[in-house]
């Protein structure tokens, strides 16, 4: 352990001040929080809560359903990270609509999806577009890559996430946010500063054992002084201005629109859809999708979850329908999604 | 939401670069970047190198901690 | 003979014993490898080890061995796990139609050379032949028997509390190395795989001592897949230093890359011993004298407390649970 680290930990584990709640927006960091044990360090007056930043857990179950209707309807081949493949939808998940003869095929970038297009002129390939602002620049270079290259084989689903308006949907959450250090990557500090306006506080963070730990200090000790703030606890990555080359690529190819959030409901301008010069390559319009309602479970409270106003063992199926094995809600889908970290951990960790 | 993934830039070529993280290697999208250049570090998600790294997370580490101690 | 494998080297005719002949005794000759309908072997006094593996495996070739290769070790090992010396081995091959046969050479050699080396004698055989599509390409279950060694009673559910967890070197390189042979994600990385037999590695242990609690074969699902089958056969608790487990720079490249957890990707020529505290040095120096485990470390013990549960020792000083793995390894962005 290095110094920094015991350092920080010091001041995590000497808190003793009155109860603060602090949400981790994102998903990866609620993974590492859970690798390092994090919580596990947590004296009793601190709440790590986690938000609704994974593209997983806040993915419709309608999302899944077109894409599997794109996979058994349409015989297309649907490429897909490797997360959303075991996501439930109302009939079932890729992983099932590739046992019923469904061609579905994980890929590391959208760009390699782009690759098996040009290789296979004579198969239809989708690529599912999740995603928050560090993911969407690959989708929309993959997209502009397949106009250049004329493919008329190759369109994306599109169900990226642009974080500022959830933001002032989850406000009230907590006393601070950890914001993901990825997407600041990409979009740069000002939204965060303006939520400091707002009198909503945070600190970007970055992913590493030192950066977690140095992060969870810095939080604890400007909410002690009791005045809003943000921190930059990732510069050696995030810098404020974000990067511009993503900002006008993201803004030349795509175009904010309301969407559904999982758990959620709708947020206003929290989606990203592809612009009009683009819609050959917008599967939605290519293989006019109808409209699919998704049927989520209406006992399942992911959404609470998420929000941090319930906690996992607060919803009635927890545990009993909805396990890591047969998963209800998206929360229990992925092992770090709360539901099934809580399962499978309990309190201890 | 991201994971990410530090690795030095081997070579450069037209908005690509091959990486290399721990010698696994591989090709990823650079057009984001600008001045890239080889034996620069590198954050990459998704096939796409989406920053530049300055250092290492303790030197970062020490410094933000030195702001608040 | 003909270039491709065809139905009527399946059929039992001619063909067949062309097969036999040219393919498999040349590379299998030993005197009970016979004509007959069964091999006729002499039984020894005491207990046997016995067990049995299919293989499919897709590429069936990849850097570090074959599937050939791998059905020696996947059954001498298991059989080497029990702490029994490895003896007789039977394998059935299925193949698809029109696989070419020079590939069914090599991986015929390549089966020869690690029974040579693993000290087992292959004894009996049969092929099928099924029609193009039926098969991937080459399928082969093997079957084995060993001698126990005498006084050597190990078994999933002696573990207890206070016992050293030792590997017997770098773990997730086999799972590493078929991932990158799919090419499926466009990664290169200098990875080959652990694929090995075991047996001498485990005889020199017990020379050293035979009072060894627990000896698995981590295959696939990889060591923390073994970890917690013993944690539950036991019913005991098990408690990792995360910092001190083996892993290949490649393998954390990829798996970085990809989101995954090297204690999930499957070994091939791995050991995990639990062994009580006193003996663990023994144990640990006799296994880095032996080709194919130099880099064997102790990760952790076996603990009271948690029954059931893998815990790790973080980074940060932390304790956390190492998360089970739910089916299917899929690279993450999240």
């Amino acid at each position: 352990m290095n110094e920094v680290i015991q350092q920080a930990k010091d001041i995590i584990t000497g808190y003793d001040g009155p109860k603060i709640r602090i949400m981790e927006v994102c998903g990866t960091h609620t993974h590492e929080i859970f690798r390092l044990g994090i919580r596990s360090l947590l004296p009793e007056n601190i709440d790590l809560i986690s938000g609704p930043g994974c593209p997983v857990c806040v993915t419709p179950i309608g999302y899944i359903d077109e894409a599997v209707f794109l996979a058994l309807e349409k015989n297309c081949l649907i490429t897909t990270f490797g997360d959303l493949i075991k996501v439930p939808g109302t009939e079932m998940s890729l992983a099932g609509a590739r046992a019923k003869g469904g061609n579905i095929r994980p890929v590391y970038s959208p760009d390699d999806a782009v690759e098996i297009a040009k290789e296979n002129p004579d198969t239809q390939v989708v690529f599912l577009a999740v995603g928050f602002e560090t993911t969407t620049p690959a989708a929309c270079l993959a997209v502009k890559k397949a106009k250049e290259l004329n493919l008329n084989n190759f369109s994306i689903l599109t169900a990226n996430k642009s974080m500022p308006n959830a933001y002032q949907k989850l406000k009230g959450s907590a006393d601070a946010f950890i914001y993901p250090g990825h997407v600041n990557a990409i979009t740069g500090n000002k939204v965060c500063k303006e939520l400091k306006d707002q009198g909503v506080s945070g600190v970007v963070a970055g992913f590493t054992a030192t950066e977690l730990m140095t992060a969870l200090a810095v939080t604890i000790e400007m909410l002690k002084k009791g005045e809003p703030f943000f921190v930059n606890c990732y510069p050696r990555v995030v810098r404020d201005e974000g990067s511009p080359v993503a900002i006008k690529l993201m803004d030349e190819v795509m175009e904010l629109c309301d969407t559904e959030w999982r758990g959620l409901g709708i947020i206003e301008k929290s989606g990203m859809e592809l612009r009009k010069e683009y819609s050959d390559f917008n599967a939605r319009i290519k293989y006019s999708i109808p409209e699919i309602k998704g049927k989520p479970n209406p006992a399942c409270r992911c959404g609470e979850v998420l929000q941090g106003h319930c906690k996992p063992s607060d919803c009635p199926m927890f545990g009993k329908a909805c396990t890591p094995t047969h998963a209800v809600g998206a929360c229990m889908v992925s092992d770090e999604g709360a539901c099934s970290a809580y399962y499978q951990y309990g309190r201890s960790f | 939401m991201c994971v990410g993934l530090p690795a030095r830039v081997v070579s450069v070529n037209e908005g690509t670069a091959i990486i290399d993280a721990n010698g696994a290697k591989r090709d990823v999208r650079a057009d984001l970047l600008e001045d890239l250049e080889p034996g620069d570090y590198v954050m990459v998600h998704a096939g796409v190198a989406i920053a530049k790294i300055d250092s290492d997370d303790e030197a970062e580490g020490s410094e933000i901690m030195s702001l608040i101690s | 003979m003909e270039q491709y494998i065809t139905l009527a080297h399946g059929s039992g005719s001619i063909q067949t014993n062309e097969l036999i002949n040219q393919i498999f005794k040349s590379n299998f000759d030993n005197p009970f490898l016979t004509a007959d309908d069964a091999a006729v072997l002499t039984a020894d006094a005491g207990k046997i080890a016995m067990s049995t593996d299919g293989f499919i495996v897709s590429p069936y070739e990849f850097p570090g061995g074959n599937i050939g290769k791998l059905a020696i070790c996947g059954t001498v090992n298991d059989i080497a796990c029990m702490g029994a010396k490895p003896k007789y081995l039977t394998c059935s091959y299925i193949i698809e139609e029109g696989f070419p046969v020079e590939e069914l050479k090599k991986i015929a050699a390549s089966m020869g050379e690690t029974a040579r080396k693993a000290g087992v004698q292959i004894v009996a055989g049969d092929t099928k032949v099924a029609g193009k599509g039926q098969v991937d390409k080459i399928f082969i279950t093997t079957t084995g028997v060993g001698n126990i060694i005498e006084g050597v009673n190990t078994s999933g559910a002696f573990a207890k509390p206070g016992d050293k967890i030792i590997v017997s070197g770098d773990i997730g390189r086999h799972g590493c190395t078929i991932l990158l042979a799919r090419n499926e994600f466009n990664i290169d990385a200098d990875i080959t795989s652990d694929c090995a037999p075991l047996w001498s590695n485990i005889e020199a242990v017990l020379n050293e001592t035979k009072n060894i609690h627990v000896i698995r074969d981590a295959t696939r699902g990889g060591v923390g897949t073994v970890l917690y089958e013993i944690a539950h056969q036991s019913d005991v608790g098990i408690s990792l230093e995360s910092e001190k487990i083996p892993v290949n720079p490649g393998v954390r490249g990829v798996c970085g890359m990809l989101g995954l957890e090297p204690l999930y990707l499957a070994c091939e020529g791995r050991l995990v011993f639990f062994v009580p505290a006193e003996d663990a040095d023994k144990v640990l120096n006799a296994l880095r004298s032996c080709e194919n485990s130099e880099n064997a470390a102790i990760i952790g013990e076996v603990i009271e407390e948690n029954k059931g549960k893998v815990i790790l020792n973080t980074a940060v000083g932390a304790k956390t649970l190492l998360s089970r793995p739910s089916g299917e390894l899929l690279p993450r962005i999240c």
